[in-house]
């Protein structure tokens, strides 16, 4: 991973990619064409069956090619995924086609053997290629994840936003101690759904009157499922990686304890942020005052002749200054303050055991040093 | 009805025979599983996978008998869990008495012949040939045991035969020695452990099954009766099916062996190639394809008799001659990989001191 890409701070812990027995289902299925391809060449020229496939050119295609398409379909369904059996009916397709363009009817069983295992061949490139094109890397901050052959996807999550890890270990994985980590993010990223359903029509009647009746059913399960770049697939060694993202995961959730203090931290600083706001306003309220100080003495020498007849005014005045700079909203904000104060003594008193005993241990520690 | 003296010989002393058979033939594939465990177990420092693979498959096994006593005892399964290094199996109901002593007698003897039973299975459908039970003329203790022993060497000689001529362009033959090789690794009741003597004493099963034997002597009385009872039926009806019966036991015993004994030479030559530098080991596992390829292409230009069997002999020596060629000029450090030089931690957790 280039350097640039990193966070501040950020440091790479691990860099991972898929184990090459991880992608098995897909090499099953090059297996499967590989073998296949063998015991037909095996069953249609050398066993004791032979014979049965002399009678016409097209039959060890036939075979070859129904039951590439059956075990399709039987995989397909297992594995809700229609793409195997699609899979192998363009390989048969292409089989078919290769036959008619280069004229090889008269040597297909050897052209299924000589087929089976260049197909199996590229698909078990096709695959490693596709392991390979995976990357993890898991650093003190984050996952990311990076997949792809020509269309790179990339994925990233913070430590702090996973709330979930599925971890799975297959047969293989246990054997070859590799599994798969699903990080399952607070917005429900990493979970999907496994959906089965079950349909059945019925048509009943002559051919003026039909009835039809159809009836269906489905299931779905929320399970944690991710595509093979969306998660840590196949990591080895699984053991280590798996402790290894949770550590990470835990060191960036905070505890109970650290919960608490958090909030109480907050409490403080909104304290004191109303404090200071009131202090603010408390200042702000003082040249108003002077103001008015100002406003009499100016009114005392601009009317000197009037002392006797305005002096009960300026007395009144006087006194009215105090009860001015006072005003009912300063009283109010001091009564705030008072409350604010008394809250912020209450809340030192109700604070966590652990930090008094740190605290004394703090207190301790420093008249040690004094001493 | 056969005809037989009746004597004590005949009556009694001959209902031994086969048992003892049988129980000689166990012991010595006691003696396979051991060697096999003290093999994989010097392996699995280098090759812990390999190692957790059979693990795996013994363990399976052995949690399939322990699933099936339950079932034949009518427990029920309430859990089944098999993973590389242990297996669960939880019954539905907790039974006691005779349930429960059968259930536990399928956990311990299971394993020596359920998977070996399997194996014995498909060789019937594959090789087809020695399944002979005996028929002995008088049915005294010798007569008995001789012929017990007779049919177990036809079996043996036709399965060695098979083996011989193996043919491994054909894929249902090469299906069955994987088949073999497979079972071969799992048939031991227990596993390979982290230490090098956890769990691989030969005492450790005897003592568990002695336990379960000396621990209800009376279940051990009915099922010697019943025995008797059944001998004595079979002596009057059909004397064949009583031997019969154990001969398929000795079958069993004898297909172990024979698998445990062809994971010698796959143990060993993974054991050889440990010795040959990285990039070099894999030579000699190409080497068995290569040569068994080569060696039937070369048949097939000067035809001979026994093509296949030849063609096997050439895949061995050339295995054996290449890996040994290999093992004397390629043959990898040995200060760097010698099981002493791996350094451990001593208590203090600082210093690193070398295995003593």
């Amino acid at each position: 991973m280039v350097k640039k890409e990193l966070l501040k701070n950020e440091q790479i812990e691990r860099v991972l990619s898929p184990h090459p027995l991880s992608f098995m289902k897909l090499q099953t299925l090059c297996i499967f064409v590989i073998v296949w391809g063998i015991v037909v060449w095996w069953l249609t020229e050398f066993s004791e069956y032979a014979s049965m496939f002399s009678g016409n050119i097209w039959y060890p295609l036939i075979l070859w090619g129904l039951v590439l398409l059956l075990i399709g379909v039987i995989a397909s369904l297992l594995a809700i995924q229609w793409t195997i059996f699609f899979l192998y009916l363009g390989v048969f397709a292409s089989a078919l086609g290769l036959i008619f363009w280069q004229h090889w009817e008269n040597d297909i069983t050897l052209f299924i053997f000589i087929y089976s295992i260049a197909v199996s061949i590229v698909g078990f490139l096709i695959v490693e290629l596709y392991r390979r094109s995976h990357k993890y890397i898991i650093t003190n901050l984050r996952i990311i994840f990076k997949g792809g052959i020509f269309t790179k996807r990339e994925r990233t999550i913070r430590y702090d936003k996973i709330a979930d890890i599925d971890a799975k270990q297959g047969v293989l994985g246990q054997i070859f101690a590799f599994g798969t980590i699903i990080p399952v993010s607070q917005s429900g990223f990493g979970l999907g759904s496994d959906k089965t359903m079950a349909a059945g029509g019925v048509e009943v009647g002559t051919k003026k009157a039909r009835f039809f009746g159809f009836a269906g059913g489905g299931k779905e399960v929320q399970t944690p499922i991710a595509r093979s770049y969306y998660e840590l697939h196949g990591v080895y060694p699984y053991k280590d990686v798996k402790q290894l993202v949770e550590n990470l995961v835990q060191s960036h959730v905070p505890t109970q304890y650290q919960k608490e203090q958090i909030e109480f931290q907050k409490q403080q600083v909104d304290i004191q942020t109303q404090m200071r706001d009131l202090l603010h306003k408390q200042v702000s309220d003082k040249p108003q005052k002077k103001a008015v100080r100002q406003q009499i003495e100016e009114e005392e020498e601009e009317e000197p002749e009037e002392e006797v007849v305005e002096e009960e005014k300026v007395n009144r005045k006087k006194t009215a200054v105090p009860e001015e700079a006072f005003q009912p909203e300063q009283v109010d904000v001091q009564q705030q303050m008072k409350e604010l104060l008394k809250k912020q003594k209450t809340a030192r008193v109700t604070q966590p055991p652990e930090e008094e005993v740190e605290e004394e241990d703090i207190e301790e520690g420093e008249e040690n040093k004094s001493t | 009805m056969a005809n037989f003296p009746l004597n004590i010989d005949v009556l009694v002393v001959a209902a031994l025979a086969p048992i003892l058979g049988v129980v000689a033939f166990w012991f010595l594939q006691l003696f396979f599983i051991e060697t096999q465990k003290r093999m994989l177990s010097r392996l699995r420092h280098r090759h812990e996978a390999f190692c957790r693979f059979t693990n795996f498959i013994g363990i399976l096994f052995q949690t399939m008998c322990q699933a099936l006593g339950y079932t034949v005892t009518r427990s029920g399964i309430a859990a089944f869990q098999v993973s590389v290094s242990y297996g669960t199996v939880e019954p539905k109901k907790e039974k006691k008495g005779v349930f429960e002593w059968v259930a536990r007698s399928f956990l311990l003897f299971g394993p020596f012949f359920i998977p070996a039973g399997l194996v014995l299975l498909v060789s019937y459908f594959v090789i087809g040939r020695g399944f002979v039970f005996p028929s002995p003329v008088q049915y005294t203790f010798v007569e008995s045991l001789t012929g017990f022993l007779v049919s177990l060497s036809t079996f043996a000689n036709e399965f060695l035969e098979f083996l011989v001529n193996i043919d491994l362009f054909n894929p249902v033959h090469v299906g069955f020695l994987l088949v073999l090789l497979f079972f071969g690794l799992g048939i031991r009741p227990s596993y390979i452990g982290q230490e090098r003597k956890e769990k691989i004493d030969i005492l450790y099963d005897l003592i568990h099954i002695k336990d379960h034997l000396v621990e209800k002597p009376l279940y051990i009385l009915v099922i010697i009766l019943l025995l008797y009872v059944f001998y004595m039926s079979s002596l009057f009806l059909n004397p064949v099916v009583y031997i019969g019966l154990f001969t398929i036991f000795g079958w069993m015993s004898l297909t172990a062996i024979i698998a445990i004994f062809l994971t010698f030479p796959v143990l060993l030559l993974i054991r050889a190639t440990d010795e040959i530098r990285p990039h070099w080991k894999i030579i000699p596992f190409l080497t068995v394809v290569v040569s068994y390829v080569l060696g039937r292409m070369f048949f097939i230009y000067f035809p001979t008799k026994q093509v296949e069997g030849v063609s096997l002999l050439v895949m061995l020596l050339s295995t054996v001659l290449i890996t040994i060629f290999l093992i004397k000029y390629k043959r990898t450090n040995r200060f760097k990989t010698a099981t002493k030089m791996k350094h451990m931690r001593v208590a203090d957790g600082k210093k690193r001191t070398s295995k003593k």
